[in-house]
Formats: structure tokens, C-alpha cells, sequence
């Protein structure tokens, strides 16, 4: 049984992709996401600055803090951080190459340093904060149609996936060249274009009007503010004698229904004044 | 009656705003496909420009192809796939805003091939930018900077120009069968 939960603890602690999410308990992953935005901020202009080895030491060291205080593995941290490796080479055979051997490793280094040091608060936002907290604070700093596509194209991630590989497999048993192998062969992309790319393409048009007329059905963008369904309010808007207390969240009664809006305020002043009985906007698909 | 909805800046319908919005997420599903699979460096931007030269001749309006780059880096970041933090936005709206120029200055642009070449590569070439403004951040030697983004850039642009290549025969096939406008505006 103890085996089985420490099994399960390292797995958790495992990440299939550098910068992925790691869902552990720290006092970085309490933070809310515009906390962490101005943590790196302050990091990465720090890195910006530091040019002498004392102060890249003390840059270091609040980095390495910052990140391990996060809960992160060092595993995680190699995973993501190993690309630089390749740029820190480049950048140190430039400045040998400029400089000779002995003088331009330490420039070289120093730039090499300071460019990881810049990303590595990046990278801790990236692994502490879930999609759904940084799409709440988009929410707030985005006009809302602009992040209304924005979540659109987020949630139709997986179905598109789901299309390119049925759609791949199928032109496959016609004989399209679409193996991982055969798209090796740059003779080969063709079909890729041709088979996959068009009726993709195809399928993204069918959707586009199918979601933009469910939209529209759904009364999105009738106002100029977002505006959603609320449960709770349409409850309260409704007569004494309408009222479905079994209800399950989300559904109402006969006839009525609620449109809330972003602005908790005008919301309640709607059902203050009873304006149940209206046209409706749901919430956005 | 139904109102016509329209956004940002009342430029785009819905629909269109959401085919934009899927040419951004066949971005992000092409570039996590290719980091599971390769480790070649600029090949991201193979997909990048294709997708958003075909953003340009699914939308023939101005500002198509930069919505595509911006709602990319968004999504790139929501996903954890933005290794360079909230430079990644850059890194696609710079591309996206060259398509978009060169859009407007020659609009049967996604039709021609020399054109859509041209494009791909000065598109490519713009991932430079974040590169040189990050190198002079850090007080990198001039000399070295120029190298240094030389080598970033080139692989980028051989593939952002192999990408471009591959849009002309998609469009006009497109267009042929109705299924996008032949009009530009």
C-alpha cells in the first residue's frame, strides 16, 4: 500500500513535456497568477541587470529558490531547461570565436547564464499555474469576444486532434503517404497537403458555421458585455410558485430564464426589478 | 431578425472570427505534433506560415492573420507550450503581422508562389527580432548578436519558405470548389 502511494506520488511529480503543469501543493501554486506574473517580472529584469558574478550568484540563488520553493523536481528542472544548453553553446563558441579560448568564455557564459536566469520564472508560471486560472485572468484583461475565440480555439484542441487522426487514417487506407516514416521523405508532403490539409480545412469551415450559428442561437453577442446564465438568479426571479427547488444547477423552470452579467451589480439590480422574462444569453459554448 | 455580429472593430463576422480561431489551433496541434517528434531547430514555423498565409486566403480581410498569431501565442502560453514566457506571443504575432502587410499590399498574394515564398521567409526571419531585442537586453556584443541571430534565423526561414510553398495549390483548390472567397478586399 505504501509502495503503491509513493508510486503514485512520483508519477505525479513526473511531467511528459518540459513547462507542463505539476499539480503539487506549494506556496507558489497558492499564488494568484498575477503574483507570479510580477515575481517574474522582477526575476527577469534582475537577470537583465546582473553583470557582475555576485550579483548573477544572488539571481541564481533566488531563482533556484523560487523554483524548488515550487514544489519542482530537478528532473523537471533539466527537462525544462535543456534546450538553452544548446543556445548557451552557441552563444559561448560565438564569444570564443570573437574573443579567443581563455577571454570570451567567462562574456559568454555570463550572457548564456543570464538568458536561462530570464526564462526560468517563465517557466515556474508555467508549471504552477493551471489553464483554467491563467483563462480567468485572461478573461479579465482581454474584450470579451477576443477571449471568447481565444477559449474557443483552446477547447476545440482535443476534437481537432481527434479529426486530423481519423481523417489521416482514412486517406491512409486510400494510400496517401502519411506514415511517420513516409513524411520523412520530403516527396511525400504532398500528400500530406492534399490529403489531410484540404479536407481538415474542409472540416474547419463546417464547424466554423456550425459554432457560429450555435452562438448566435445561444444569443452570444446580443450585448455588449459577456453576459451568463446564472442558476441562482433565475430561482430568485422566478414566482413562488415556479420555483424548483429540486432543480439540478443549471436548469429552470417553464419559460423563464436569466441572463446574468459580468457585472455582479447590474445583475442583481436585473432581478431586483424582476426583468426575469427576457431574452436570454447563455453561457458562451 | 438577427443582428450581424460582428468583431473587433466590427472587421470580422463570427464565423470567420471562429475559422480564424481554428487555423490558430491547428497551429498549436501542429507545433505540439512536431516537439513530440523532432528537435530540429525553426521547424515550427513550417506550420506557422502555412497556417498563416491560410488564414489570409480563407479571410481575405486585414488584420486576419495577425488574430491567428495572437490568439496562437495565447493558446501556445494557456498550454505550457511557450518556452520563451510571454515572448511567444511575439514570436507569432510578428510573423502574422508581415503576412498581413503583404497582404495588403499585394492581395492575389496567397495565389502566387514566388509571392507566398517571399513571404514565408521575411515572415521566418521576423523570429529574429525577439532574438536581437533579448541579446542587446542581456549587453551581448554587437558582433556576436548579428551571429548569433544569423544562425537562429536561417534555419527558420528555410522552413517558413517551405511552408509558404505548399499554400498556392491548397487555395486554389479552395477557390476552385467555392468553398472560400476569390475576392479580396
Amino acid at each position: 500500500m505504501r509502495d503503491h502511494t509513493a508510486f503514485r506520488q512520483r508519477r505525479i511529480r513526473t511531467s511528459d513535456y518540459a513547462c507542463q503543469y505539476m499539480a503539487v501543493d506549494s506556496f507558489v501554486h497558492r499564488l494568484g497568477a498575477g503574483a507570479k506574473l510580477l515575481i517574474g517580472a522582477l526575476l527577469g529584469a534582475a537577470a537583465v541587470l546582473a553583470h557582475e558574478p555576485w550579483s548573477l550568484g544572488v539571481v541564481l540563488a533566488l531563482n533556484a529558490g523560487y523554483y524548488f520553493g515550487a514544489r519542482l523536481t530537478l528532473s523537471g528542472l533539466w527537462r525544462d531547461t535543456r534546450y538553452l544548453l544548446v543556445q548557451s553553446v552557441i552563444i559561448m563558441g560565438l564569444y570564443a570565436a570573437r574573443y579567443g579560448v581563455p577571454a570570451g568564455l567567462w562574456p559568454g557564459l555570463q550572457i548564456a547564464l543570464q538568458i536561462g536566469l530570464f526564462f526560468v520564472p517563465g517557466v515556474v508560471f508555467l508549471r504552477t499555474t493551471q489553464a483554467s486560472q491563467m483563462m480567468r485572468g485572461l478573461g479579465k484583461v482581454l474584450p470579451y469576444r477576443l477571449s471568447f475565440l481565444v477559449f474557443t480555439s483552446f477547447r476545440f484542441v482535443p476534437l481537432f486532434a481527434r479529426e486530423i487522426r481519423q481523417i489521416a487514417m482514412a486517406q491512409r487506407l486510400r494510400g496517401a503517404r502519411l506514415s511517420g516514416v513516409d513524411l520523412l521523405n520530403p516527396g511525400n508532403w504532398r500528400d500530406m497537403f492534399h490529403c489531410l490539409m484540404i479536407p481538415l480545412l474542409v472540416r474547419a469551415l463546417k464547424t466554423s458555421d456550425e459554432v457560429a450559428l450555435s452562438a448566435e442561437g445561444r444569443g452570444f453577442g446580443i450585448r455588449p458585455e459577456r453576459t451568463y446564465f446564472d442558476a441562482l438568479l433565475a430561482q430568485k426571479a422566478l414566482p413562488d410558485g415556479d420555483r424548483d427547488d429540486d432543480a439540478p444547477s443549471g436548469s429552470i423552470g417553464p419559460q423563464a430564464s436569466v441572463c446574468g452579467s459580468t457585472d455582479r451589480s447590474a445583475g442583481s439590480k436585473a432581478s431586483g426589478r424582476g426583468v426575469a422574462r427576457r431574452m436570454t444569453s447563455r453561457e458562451d459554448p | 431578425m438577427t443582428r450581424d455580429i460582428r468583431f473587433l472593430g466590427r472587421r470580422f463576422t463570427l464565423r470567420e472570427a471562429l475559422l480564424l480561431g481554428f487555423c490558430a489551433t491547428f497551429i498549436v496541434l501542429t507545433r505540439a505534433a512536431l516537439r513530440l517528434h523532432f528537435s530540429l531547430p525553426g521547424h515550427s514555423m513550417f506550420f506557422l506560415t502555412f497556417f498563416l498565409l491560410m488564414a489570409r486566403g480563407c479571410v481575405p480581410k486585414i488584420g486576419a492573420a495577425t488574430l491567428v498569431g495572437v490568439i496562437s501565442g495565447l493558446v501556445c502560453m494557456l498550454l505550457g507550450m511557450a518556452k520563451l514566457g510571454p515572448l511567444i506571443v511575439a514570436n507569432f504575432i510578428l510573423p502574422a503581422m508581415v503576412v498581413d502587410l503583404a497582404g495588403f499590399a499585394y492581395p492575389r498574394m496567397v495565389r502566387s508562389y514566388i509571392a507566398c515564398l517571399l513571404v514565408g521567409v521575411i515572415a521566418s526571419a521576423t523570429k529574429g527580432v525577439t532574438g536581437i531585442l533579448l541579446d542587446y537586453l542581456m549587453g551581448m556584443d554587437p558582433d556576436v548578436v548579428v551571429r548569433h541571430v544569423f544562425i537562429a534565423t536561417i534555419a527558420s526561414a528555410i522552413f517558413g519558405a517551405l511552408g509558404a510553398f505548399m499554400v498556392p495549390p491548397v487555395i486554389r483548390r479552395l477557390q476552385a470548389n467555392d468553398l472560400i472567397p476569390s475576392s479580396e478586399r
